[in-house]
C-alpha cells in the first residue's frame, strides 16, 4: 500500500477556515429539508509559459479561490457558489442551493470525521509548481529549440508549459472532511513544416501529475519538440484519404481517443438513468467482440485522469467496464448511483468548484490481446492506418466521428502513402463488434487531454493496444 | 449586484492596482474585473434536475516593462493576494523577452457608445421571480413532449447572465459597462430504441423581452429531431449541399479563426498572404460590428479599451481586413479592429451577409443534394482550410426533402467553399455572436458507404 505521509486527513491550510464554520454551511444549505448538503472548496494556482518568435512571449500565474455548495433533494440538485469565502458570501451561496427544496429542516445532526484517501498516486520529486520560473522557462526552450532545429522545412514552433496546484477540501452532511492536493503539469509544442509554399502542423506534448523531473526521464522536452517537428514533416507528404467503407487500423495509444468517445461517455451513469445513452438497457449484455475488455482506471500513478480522491470525496475504483464483449459496470457519482441504488465508483468530477460533479472518466483503455501488431496490419490487404486523432465526438445514440490527423494508406500488408485529415464515423455496436483482432502491445496517449461534458473540463488519458476494425466509413475525397 | 457603488469600488480598486503596479516598476499597466451573477434551472421530464445560482468575480492583470508582457487573474480578492500577484507579475514580465510590438493601446478614444445607448443590459433580470424562471423552462419541455414521436428529453433550460466589465489602465483610462444574455433551449431525443437520433433548439438574446416563445423553441426543437427519424445510409458522391443557418454559423467560425491577425502574423492561417484579394466570389461580404443595437456581440470596447466599431472583412469576394487587436496590428502594420478578447482577438457580431432568397426555395430550386443539419467532430485545419466532419442531413430528391441521412462525412475547402457558395437566404438571425443564412454550396464531397 501506498505511504500517506504528504496527504493529511482533514482540513488543509488555503482556506483558513474552521471544521465548526464548514458544519454551519452544510446545515445552513439543508435549511430548508434536503437529503444532502456538500462543500467543495477550491484554491488553485495556475502558471502558463509560452514561446514563439524564438521569445519567452508570454507568462501568466492565475489563482482560483471558491467554494461550491450542493444540496441534494429527491432527485434534485441545487448549486450555489462564491469566490468569497466570508461568512456571509457562503451563508448566501448555501441558502441558494437550499431552495430546492421547499419544506423544513428534517435531517439528523452530524459530526464532521476527518478521513484520507488510500492512494497517494501524485509523489513528485521537483514539483512544478515550486519550481523557479528560469528553471521552468529552460524546459520550454529545450523543446522549441529542438522542434526549430530538427529540420530546415520548419518555418514556425510554438511551445507552452501549463502547470496547476489544486488544492480542494470536501465536506458533506454524512460527516465526510477529505482533502486532496493535485499537481498537473503539461509541455506540448506545435511545429509548423513548409514545402513549396504548402504548410503543415505536427503537435506532441506530455506531462501529467508529476514533477519537472519528467521531462529529462520520462519523455523529455527534446522528445516532445522532435515528435511535434516528425508529424509536421510527415504531413507535407501526405495526400488526402480516399472517401468509403474499408478495414481501419487503430494505432496503439493515440486511438484510445476512440474508446474514449464511442463506449466510455455511453458508460456514464448519467446518460444509462436518463435512458438517453444507447446502452441503457444493455447491463450484463453482450455489446461487442469476445476479445474487448475496457477498463476505466483513476488509480495509475501520475496519470493526468487520476486521483487520490473523486471530486465528491470518494475514494476511487479500477473499474471494468467491459468484460469479454460483455457490459459489466458503469461509470457513477453520488447521485447517479442514489438514484440507480448501486454504489458510487469515484467517477464523479467537477471542473471546479462552480460545477456540479457529474460522472464522468479518467484513464479508460482497452486491454491487451493476443496479436502482434505486424500480423494485424499483414491481415489487411487495402485499408485505412488512424495514427493520430485531433480529436472525436459522439452522439447518445452511440453515431460517432473522429478526426484522424495523421495516418498511412495499406496496401498488401504494409503501411504506403501518408494521409492527412481524415475522418472516421461509425456508430458504437457496430464498431465494437466489429474489432476483430485486438493487438498485445497496449499503449496509452498523449498526456495532454482534456475532456468536455456540458461545459466542463477534466483532464483525461485514455489507451489501446493496436486494433483492427474489419470495416468503417473512412471520410475523404472522391 | 451591479449596483452603482460597486462599479465606483471596482473602478477604484482597479485604480489603486495599476498604481501599484507602476510603482513596483511596471511601465504600462492594465487591471480588468468582471463581475458576474449567473443563473441557471434545469428541468427534465417535468422535474427540475439542477438549479445553479451565483455571484462571481474575476480580475485580470497585464503587465508591461521595457516591452515584455506578462499576466495574471485572480478570484481572491483579497488585498495580500492582489498585491503578491502583481509583484510577481511585474518579477516575471522581467524574465520574459522584449517584443517591440508589446504595449497598451495609445491613444484610446472614448468608446461612443455606452451599455445604454448599445442597449445590452437587461436590468429586469435582476427581478424575474424564481416561479417564472422554473415556470419558463417546465413549460418549454412540457410542450415538446405532447408529441408522440418525441420518446425522451435532454432536458430544457433557462440560464441567465448578467456582467460588469470594467477596466482601468495606466493611459488614463477607466470604464465601466453592464451587459446580459439569457438563453431558454431543449434537447429532445425520439427514434427506435438502437436507433436513436437527437435534436435542439435554444434561442439567446439579451433582454428577455426578446426571448422565442417557449411554444416556438419547442416546436423547432421537436421538427428538429423527428425530420432525423429512420436515417439512411448514402453512397460517397459528389453533391450540391445546402448549410442550414446553424450550419453556416460553424463555417463563418472557421473563417473567423482564418481571418484573425493573430493567426495570421502566427502563420496558421491559409489567408495570411491574401490581404487586398478576392478570396470568395461577389455574393460574398462578411462584417464584424459590435456597435449593432442590442446583439449578443455588442459592446462598447474591446479587452483593451479600443471602441469597437464596423470592419469589412469580406466585401464582394475580396478580403478588406483581418481582425486585431493591438499587438496582431502593431506586428502587421494595421490598425486595432476593436477584437481583444484576453490574449487573442474574439468576434464581435460577425456575419456573412445574407441575400434575398427563402431557404424553401433554396431547397426547391435543388434537384437533388443535403441539407446540412449538424456535423460533429474536429476535422479544420486553419492552414489549409481542410474541412472534414462527420455529419447528418437530410437528402433532397427533386426540390424536396427525401429522407434524413447519417454515417456521413463532408469533405471540402474554406477557400474552394467561399467560391463556390450560389445562394445566399434571406433568413439572418442573431442568436449567436457568429452568424450566417442559409447558403447553397455548389458541390461537395459526402462520404457514405
Amino acid at each position: 500500500m501506498h505511504n500517506n505521509s504528504n496527504i493529511k486527513p482533514g482540513l488543509s491550510d488555503p482556506f483558513n477556515l474552521s471544521e465548526e464554520t464548514i458544519k454551519k454551511i452544510l446545515n445552513l444549505a439543508l435549511s430548508k429539508g434536503g437529503d444532502f448538503s456538500e462543500v467543495f472548496l477550491e484554491y488553485k494556482i495556475f502558471t502558463f509559459i509560452k514561446m514563439e518568435d524564438d521569445i519567452i512571449k508570454e507568462t501568466a500565474e492565475s489563482i482560483d479561490l471558491g467554494m461550491g455548495i450542493r444540496v441534494i433533494s429527491g432527485d434534485k440538485t441545487g448549486y450555489g457558489y462564491t469566490n468569497n469565502l466570508s461568512f456571509k458570501d457562503m451563508k448566501k451561496a448555501a441558502l441558494t442551493a437550499a431552495q430546492i427544496a421547499s419544506g423544513h429542516k428534517k435531517t439528523t445532526p452530524f459530526e464532521l470525521e476527518p478521513a484520507a484517501s488510500k492512494f497517494n498516486l501524485y509523489q513528485t520529486v521537483y514539483p512544478s509548481h515550486d519550481a523557479l520560473l528560469e528553471k521552468k522557462i529552460d524546459i520550454v526552450k529545450r523543446a522549441y529549440t529542438t522542434a526549430l532545429d530538427f529540420d530546415s522545412k520548419i518555418i514556425k514552433v510554438k511551445a507552452a508549459l501549463t502547470d496547476q496546484i489544486q488544492n480542494i477540501v470536501i465536506a458533506n452532511s454524512e460527516g465526510l472532511l477529505i482533502s486532496d492536493r493535485r499537481p498537473l503539469v503539461k509541455l506540448t509544442c506545435m511545429a509548423i513544416a513548409e514545402k513549396k509554399g504548402q504548410r503543415e502542423a505536427g503537435f506532441y506534448g506530455g506531462g501529467g501529475r508529476v514533477g519537472l523531473e519528467y521531462f529529462d526521464s520520462i519523455l523529455t522536452a527534446e522528445d516532445i519538440g522532435k515528435e511535434s517537428s516528425q508529424e509536421a514533416l510527415h504531413l507535407l507528404d501526405a495526400v488526402l484519404p480516399p472517401a468509403g467503407e474499408m478495414p481501419v487500423i487503430l494505432a496503439p495509444g493515440h486511438s484510445g481517443v476512440l474508446i474514449h468517445e464511442a463506449v466510455g461517455h455511453l458508460l456514464e451513469a448519467d446518460f444509462i438513468r436518463k435512458k438517453t445513452s444507447v446502452f441503457w438497457n444493455k447491463l450484463g449484455k453482450k455489446i461487442g467482440a469476445g476479445t474487448v475488455n475496457i477498463y476505466d482506471d483513476p488509480t495509475i500513478p501520475f496519470f493526468r485522469g487520476s486521483y487520490n480522491i473523486d471530486d465528491e470525496g470518494t475514494i476511487p475504483e479500477k473499474t471494468c467496464l467491459v468484460h469479454q464483449g460483455v457490459l459489466t459496470d458503469l461509470l457513477q457519482d453520488r447521485l447517479s448511483a442514489r438514484m440507480m441504488n448501486k454504489k458510487t465508483n469515484g467517477h464523479g468530477r467537477r471542473q471546479d468548484h462552480t460545477c456540479i460533479p457529474l460522472p464522468r472518466m479518467s484513464n479508460t483503455f482497452i486491454d491487451t490481446g493476443e496479436f502482434s501488431a505486424e500480423e494485424i496490419l499483414k491481415s489487411v490487404n487495402r485499408g485505412f492506418y488512424a495514427l493520430r486523432f485531433q480529436g472525436g465526438q459522439v452522439e447518445d445514440s452511440g453515431k460517432f466521428t473522429f478526426s484522424v490527423s495523421s495516418g498511412y494508406l495499406i496496401e498488401k500488408g504494409k503501411k504506403t502513402v501518408p494521409i492527412k485529415q481524415a475522418t472516421l464515423i461509425g456508430s458504437n455496436i457496430d464498431i465494437l463488434n466489429k474489432i476483430e483482432m485486438v493487438g498485445s502491445d497496449l499503449e496509452f496517449g498523449l498526456q495532454t487531454g482534456v475532456c468536455g461534458k456540458d461545459g466542463q473540463g477534466v483532464p483525461i488519458n485514455d489507451g489501446c493496444p493496436t486494433l483492427k476494425i474489419t470495416a468503417m466509413t473512412v471520410g475523404g475525397i472522391r | 449586484m451591479s449596483s452603482k457603488k460597486n462599479k465606483y469600488d471596482h473602478i477604484s480598486l482597479a485604480e489603486e492596482l495599476v498604481k501599484y503596479g507602476c510603482s513596483l516598476g511596471a511601465d504600462e499597466t492594465e487591471i480588468s474585473i468582471i463581475e458576474c451573477d449567473e443563473f441557471n434551472i434545469e428541468v427534465r421530464l417535468g422535474e427540475i434536475e439542477n438549479l445553479l445560482e451565483s455571484g462571481s468575480r474575476h480580475i485580470g492583470i497585464r503587465v508591461i516593462k521595457d516591452k515584455k508582457t506578462a499576466f495574471a487573474t485572480s478570484s481572491d480578492f483579497s488585498k495580500q493576494t492582489l498585491r503578491g500577484l502583481m509583484k510577481n507579475c511585474v518579477k516575471r514580465a522581467e524574465l520574459a523577452n522584449p517584443d517591440k510590438y508589446n504595449g497598451l493601446p495609445y491613444g484610446l478614444e472614448k468608446p461612443t457608445a455606452n451599455s445604454t445607448g448599445l442597449d445590452i443590459f437587461d436590468p429586469s433580470i435582476a427581478s424575474m421571480p424564481l416561479n417564472k424562471k422554473i415556470h419558463l423552462a417546465k413549460k418549454t419541455e412540457s410542450i415538446a413532449l405532447k408529441d408522440k414521436r418525441i420518446t425522451n428529453s435532454f432536458g430544457s433550460s433557462f440560464e441567465t447572465k448578467t456582467i460588469q466589465n470594467t477596466l482601468v489602465n495606466s493611459s488614463g483610462f477607466a470604464e465601466t459597462y453592464d451587459e446580459s444574455v439569457c438563453s431558454l433551449g431543449l434537447g429532445l431525443q425520439a427514434g427506435e430504441p438502437d436507433a436513436k437520433v437527437e435534436g435542439y433548439w435554444s434561442c439567446s438574446r439579451r433582454h428577455l423581452k426578446d426571448l422565442e416563445f417557449p411554444e416556438d423553441i419547442a416546436n423547432k426543437a421537436v421538427s428538429r429531431t423527428v425530420r432525423l427519424i429512420n436515417p439512411r445510409k448514402i453512397e460517397t458522391q459528389n453533391v450540391p449541399v445546402i448549410f442550414e443557418p446553424l450550419m453556416t454559423s460553424w463555417l463563418m467560425e472557421f473563417l473567423f479563426s482564418c481571418v484573425s491577425a493573430v493567426a495570421v502574423y502566427q502563420g496558421t492561417t491559409f489567408l495570411s498572404n491574401k490581404l487586398g484579394k478576392r478570396i470568395g466570389n461577389k455574393l460574398i461580404s462578411v462584417i464584424d460590428d459590435g456597435l449593432i443595437s442590442g446583439k449578443l456581440g455588442t459592446c462598447p470596447f474591446d479587452s483593451e479599451g479600443v471602441p469597437t466599431r464596423k470592419t469589412m472583412v469580406i466585401e464582394n469576394g475580396i478580403l478588406k481586413n483581418f481582425l486585431c487587436n493591438t499587438y496582431a496590428a502593431r506586428r502587421l502594420d494595421l490598425i486595432s479592429t476593436g477584437n481583444a478578447d484576453g490574449t487573442g482577438v474574439g468576434p464581435n457580431n460577425f456575419y456573412l451577409a445574407p441575400g434575398i432568397m427563402s431557404p424553401d426555395d433554396i431547397i426547391a430550386g435543388t434537384d437533388r443534394g443535403l441539407v446540412l443539419v449538424r456535423t460533429i467532430g474536429h476535422g479544420l485545419n486553419p492552414l489549409t482550410g481542410d474541412i472534414s466532419r462527420g455529419a447528418f442531413g437530410l437528402w433532397i430528391e427533386k426540390g424536396e426533402i427525401a429522407y434524413p441521412v447519417s454515417e456521413i462525412t463532408i469533405t471540402g475547402n474554406l477557400g474552394i467553399i467561399l467560391n463556390n457558395i450560389e445562394i445566399l437566404g434571406n433568413d439572418l438571425e442573431f442568436n449567436h455572436q457568429v452568424i450566417g443564412p442559409t447558403i447553397k454550396i455548389g458541390e461537395l464531397t459526402v462520404a457514405g458507404q
